[in-house]
């Protein structure tokens, strides 16, 4: 089962293991200039607000309504990063648009090998766009859907599911060892439209970024297929939020500026041991939005000035229990 | 049941302020917007327990579940007891119903994420 509690997904496999436990929720951030430096990771700028979407159903389209799920507000040109948080292990497919973001294939059930389709938590705290390269990835940007940016359309040319998916599959009950006490991190939560016609948002390629999805070192038959959880998360542009929810949506996004100004620190996250998966070569050869933009005669992103980070904080996995990304501002 | 708030907050606090100062009595009050002395008190058991805003406020700043704190100190958030004066009967059985079941039970009633066709 997924409980939705405090714009936190809760996954929940009770039939596998009274620990068998996944939080996720989606990160507000800061969007990285897309010009093609790298950057490490930026702070997590506090929870996008997620709602059931049967609550609404009289004013979500049809089609929302057939996928379930949730719904989350989203800026256009805003940029997010998922965080997960659970000491159960468990293996997590991540699809926007129906596109897998680690390797760039169409979304199917399941989980799979060479290449490894899945990330695995604990060990990876965050996932903050497409894998394009070993080590780098290209941040989860929200485009309108229709407009040819996002990372569904580059690939199929079809804009006809948007959002994001998520499927959990917990570690088999005879494979899961409790975590010892201090030595895990548990991945705790360690930023205008310029065209809104869509109703729905597309996450496409942004800036890159340093991080790594890590290999699954376990065999692939310890993962408890029987018992997966799935998640259709829609991204509901921010100025129609209103008009569904009858809520105020966030305020818009932080500019790289506001960023630097407030001496918001910056990430870098290494955990020894691991090894990354390669990038996948269809996300690397995905325009970002900025290269789009410019094939299409467009300034999509408002702000993309690079800049310098200067706070950049190492956190290194193992050693502070609940180490956490975000900071206070 | 006002027994154990203050101690549960003083502990929680301190354990804070080990690892940064910002937790002190007087930093934690102010957030918070009471009287340092007050804090104290309260957290001595001397006074009975803040206001629910105020109990939410310090689970905010301690980072512990606003709910817990509340029943810790006695009461039930207004909105719980809105939602139980609204369907009074429905609610008074349903709590009498679970109160004894054990987690795992009582987590398969939890409102479901839907899942659809993708």
């Amino acid at each position: 089962m997924i409980e939705l509690h405090k714009d936190q997904l809760i996954v929940r496999f009770p039939d596998v293991h009274a620990d068998a436990e996944l939080r996720i929720d989606f990160q507000r951030t800061l969007r990285i200039p897309d010009d093609d430096r790298e950057y490490p990771l930026p702070a997590g700028l506090g929870r996008f607000p997620l709602r059931h979407v049967d609550d609404f159903a009289e004013r979500v389209p049809a089609r929302w309504l057939e996928h379930g799920g949730v719904l989350l507000p989203m800026y256009q040109s805003e940029a997010l990063w998922i965080n997960f948080d659970g000491g159960y292990p468990c293996a997590v497919k991540i699809a926007a648009g129906k596109i897998n973001a680690v390797t760039g294939d169409a979304y199917r059930p399941g989980l799979h090998r060479g290449p490894q389709d899945y990330a695995v938590t604990p060990g990876q705290p965050w996932l903050d766009g497409f894998c394009v390269e070993k080590g780098i990835i290209r941040q989860f940007v929200a485009m309108p859907l229709g407009a040819g940016y996002s990372a569904e359309e580059q690939i199929t040319g079809a804009a006809e599911h948007g959002g994001l998916q998520l499927h959990v599959y917990p570690i088999k009950r005879q494979h899961y060892r409790p975590p010892i006490e201090g030595a895990s991190v548990t991945g705790a939560p360690l930023g205008r439209a310029l065209f809104a016609k869509s109703f729905d948002m597309g996450l496409a390629p942004g800036g890159r970024m340093r991080q790594e999805i890590y290999r699954d070192h376990r065999p692939l038959d310890v993962w408890d297929l029987d018992h997966g959880h799935r998640c259709f998360v829609h991204l509901a542009n921010s100025l129609v939020w209103r008009a569904i929810t009858g809520e105020e949506p966030p305020s818009t996004p932080l500019t790289a500026r506001d960023y630097a100004r407030a001496h918001i620190p910056w990430f870098e996250y290494y955990a020894e041991g691991e090894t990354a998966v390669d990038g996948a070569g269809v996300l690397q050869r995905l325009k970002s939005v900025v290269a789009m933009g410019k094939a299409k005669g467009d300034v999509p992103l408002p702000e993309n000035e690079s800049l310098t980070p200067q706070t950049v904080i190492d956190l290194r996995r193992g050693l502070v229990k609940g180490q956490v990304r975000e900071g206070r501002f | 049941m006002t027994t154990g708030f203050g101690d549960y907050v003083r502990t929680r606090r301190e354990a804070l302020r080990a690892h940064d100062d910002r937790y002190s009595l007087r930093q934690v009050a102010q957030r918070i917007g009471v009287e340092p002395s007050f804090l104290s008190k309260v957290e001595r058991d001397e006074t009975p327990p803040p206001s629910e805003a105020k109990i939410v406020a310090l689970a905010e700043e301690l980072g512990e579940d606003a709910d817990v704190l509340l029943a810790l100190a006695g009461k039930v958030s207004s909105d719980l007891q809105a939602a139980i004066r609204k369907r009074p009967e429905l609610f008074a059985t349903l709590i009498r119903e679970l109160k004894d079941l054990p987690d795992r039970a009582v987590l398969r009633l939890v409102r479901d994420v839907r899942d659809g066709k993708w």
